[in-house]
């Protein structure tokens, strides 16, 4: 013991030149760096990043819909003449030459304005925030049933892929992946709704209104997840940490909870970020066919009319959501991998 | 250096220590099933016992059996091989045929592993104190805080710098030697009876090696070890006996000395011949012929029949390991000695 204290220290000094160096200074002065701060520092930078690509969806959103048609002739209606048409576009500022109206759309989204909905006067932003919390609810309940079916099955197929009854699994997995989220949803209508008459099929009525929707959207995310999840559980079960672990008496259940799915999900993290960025982007089918009073059917309407305001809040705050869950799968991955934070010399 | 090694087997034998078995591997045979044929036998017949604060080396080329060895002593060869005969002792007691509950308090508890590339036997994603106190915890009946302190222990005795720091930190922070060194923690953190060196020092770069050699000779010149290499300077260094392996099977095994300078094995033969040297002038390297048998070939006899320039009708045979003077060696035409 006291020969080794002597000769601990030589050991950093003594490492010949490369790579090694670096790693064996780390050893004597660096120190990992909380969490925390590794996120504030990548704060600063996504927040410049978010503002630069508001900017860019809500320019390109305003030229494109531009192009779509003119809401004062779907304002005027039929019986419409060319001096109400005249009317309505000075009502509503869309008289004005394009660039004009680009700049004054510009100031007035800096202060969160987009100005008055086409079809019934009330503040667009306005509307979009009373359709959150419904979208919000599925968004969070479809990630939740995804999460808790995808972890565990995808552990359970990728920790023995050999055995006949996971095989079968798996391929029942690799099918239902390509069954499209309105089949099942309509499905799920005609057999809970129509035949059982179990539970509703339209509309928010409360919790019992949740499940179909929400199982629909885990149904087409989940299969993804569970395939990616069991392939890397399958690859990270092969790996020489888990001989070593094994080596030192760690059980089934040990190697593959503590030691294989944390590396697993390295790799599930990415993908489960962006299913949650689709399901805030409006999961429009789903909330369709459901009549879900959500984002993606208040848009979907509004496209249709040529609400512009609505659209352009609609998807500025899309635009919005989308960046955060992509920010904080970022802190995901800092949490779950060491090797991605920074370290402080 | 080696005096260190001698004054403590000179301290064990004086304690009347030395000498008594504390592992006994018999014959075994680890059998990889493949369709149809009959299955590759990757330990064919493998027998040797292990002293008390012996180390003993197991050498021979890349897919002679050495780590299958090692890993068939835990039982955990990796899958769909297994032992299909033979049996192992530790203490006298049986260890290859208890059940998976009973193998798991042998593992990291009665025998250490120390395993061959310190880049990936360590899980990346959990903590070097989390990996340890694992360990611990799994094996004594000792609170989270104890098991922390036996870490920080076991670190700073294979010669880590400030090893409180370590247990927060993760294995990408430590260079190849440092994580080594870790290994080497992990597999003494329960004081085993035996510990099992895999090539433990062949990934790491020559400083390095001297290093960790030093922990193995200084830190561990009592403990009772298997040390498997294929660098026979490695094993001379560092083992008082070695096992010659071949094809599966043990060929040559006797003390470091009589096994290094005078070979009875035309295979350690060979091998000795093709090792460079520095200390003694030599026209040049003799590369043994031929390949050794994969798993395709069938063996009949002596696996290394077909590259020996002494082979002759005899080797059809299969030898048994036998005592030649004073090592077990299996060849019919033992080299140097009365019966060749």
């Amino acid at each position: 013991m006291t020969d080794l204290a002597k000769d601990a220290k030589p050991v950093a000094a003594a490492t010949p030149p490369g790579a090694t160096v670096r790693a064996s200074t780390a050893a004597a002065d660096v120190q990992t760096i909380p969490v925390w701060q590794n996120i504030s520092n990548v704060l600063g930078r996504r927040l410049i990043e978010l503002l630069v690509l508001l900017v860019f969806v809500s320019s390109t959103l305003f030229f494109l819909l531009r192009f779509t048609g003119d809401p004062a002739a779907v304002l005027a209606g039929e019986t419409g003449d060319q001096e109400q048409l005249e009317l309505i576009r000075k009502q509503y500022g869309l008289d004005k030459p394009l660039p004009v109206q680009y700049g004054i759309f510009l100031i007035k989204m800096v202060q969160l304005d987009f100005g008055k909905s086409f079809a019934n006067a009330q503040d667009a932003l306005g509307l979009v925030f009373e359709r959150l919390p419904t979208s919000f609810t599925l968004v969070l309940i479809a990630f939740t049933a995804n999460l808790c079916t995808s972890i565990p099955m995808g552990a359970w197929l990728g920790s023995r892929p050999d055995k006949t009854g996971r095989k079968l699994a798996s391929t029942f997995v690799f099918v239902a992946q390509g069954i499209p989220g309105y089949i099942t949803g309509l499905l799920l209508i005609q057999l809970f709704a129509v035949e059982l008459r179990w539970l509703p099929s339209i509309g928010n009525q409360g919790p019992q209104s949740w499940i179909m929707p929400a199982i629909t959207l885990a149904s087409f995310q989940a299969p993804q997840v569970i395939r990616v999840i069991s392939a890397n559980v399958a690859e990270a079960m092969r790996e020489d940490y888990i001989r070593t672990a094994r080596a030192n008496g760690a059980g089934f259940s040990t190697l593959l909870w503590r030691h294989a799915l944390k590396n697993a999900m390295l790799g599930a993290t990415a993908l489960i970020g962006a299913q949650v960025s689709f399901l805030l982007g409006g999961s429009v089918i789903t909330e369709v066919i459901f009549a879900w009073p959500g984002l993606g059917r208040l848009l979907v309407t509004s496209v249709q009319t040529l609400d512009f305001p609505v659209v352009q809040a609609a998807v500025f705050m899309i635009a919005v959501f989308v960046y955060l869950a992509i920010m904080i799968t970022d802190f995901v991955f800092l949490l779950i991998d060491p090797r991605l934070r920074r370290q402080r010399a | 250096m080696s005096s260190v090694k001698e004054s403590a087997r000179a301290a064990a034998s004086v304690a009347g220590k030395s000498g008594d078995t504390i592992l006994s591997v018999n014959d075994i045979v680890v059998e990889f099933p493949r369709g149809g044929k009959s299955g590759f036998r990757a330990i064919n017949g493998v027998s040797f016992d292990l002293r008390q604060g012996e180390t003993l080396g197991l050498v021979g080329e890349s897919g002679s059996g050495k780590s299958m060895t090692a890993l068939s002593l835990l039982s955990i060869v990796p899958l769909p091989g297994r032992i299909i005969q033979g049996s192992i002792s530790l203490r006298g007691e049986r260890i290859d045929n208890l059940p998976v509950n009973e193998l798991r308090k042998i593992r990291g508890k009665r025998i250490g592993m120390v395993f061959q590339d310190p880049m990936t036997g360590l899980n990346p994603v959990r903590s070097i104190g989390g990996q340890l106190t694992e360990s611990v915890l799994r094996h004594q009946n000792v609170t989270k805080a104890e098991a922390e302190e036996i870490a920080f222990k076991a670190l700073d005795d294979v010669g880590i710098p400030s090893a409180r720091d370590r247990l927060k930190g993760y294995p990408h922070e430590l260079s190849g030697g440092l994580r080594q060194r870790v290994m080497i923690a992990l597999a003494l953190i329960n004081h085993p009876d035996v510990i099992i060196a895999d090539e433990a020092t062949t990934s790491l770069d020559a400083t390095i090696q001297a290093q960790i050699l030093d922990v193995f000779r200084v830190r561990l010149s009592k403990a009772t070890l298997i040390m498997i290499t294929h660098d026979l300077g490695v094993a001379a260094e560092i083992c008082d006996r070695i096992a010659v392996m071949y094809a599966g099977r043990i060929v040559e095994l006797g003390t470091i000395s009589e096994v290094l300078t005078n070979p009875k094995h035309p295979y350690t033969v060979g091998l000795l011949s093709a090792v460079p040297r520095f200390d003694v002038r030599r026209p040049k390297l003799v590369p043994i012929p031929g390949t050794p048998p994969t798993a395709e070939d069938i063996v009949r006899g002596c696996p290394f029949a077909p590259r020996c320039r002494h082979a002759q009708s005899k080797c059809e045979e299969r030898p048994p390991l036998e005592i030649v003077d004073g090592r077990q060696v299996a060849c019919w035409f033992p080299r140097g000695s009365n019966a060749a």
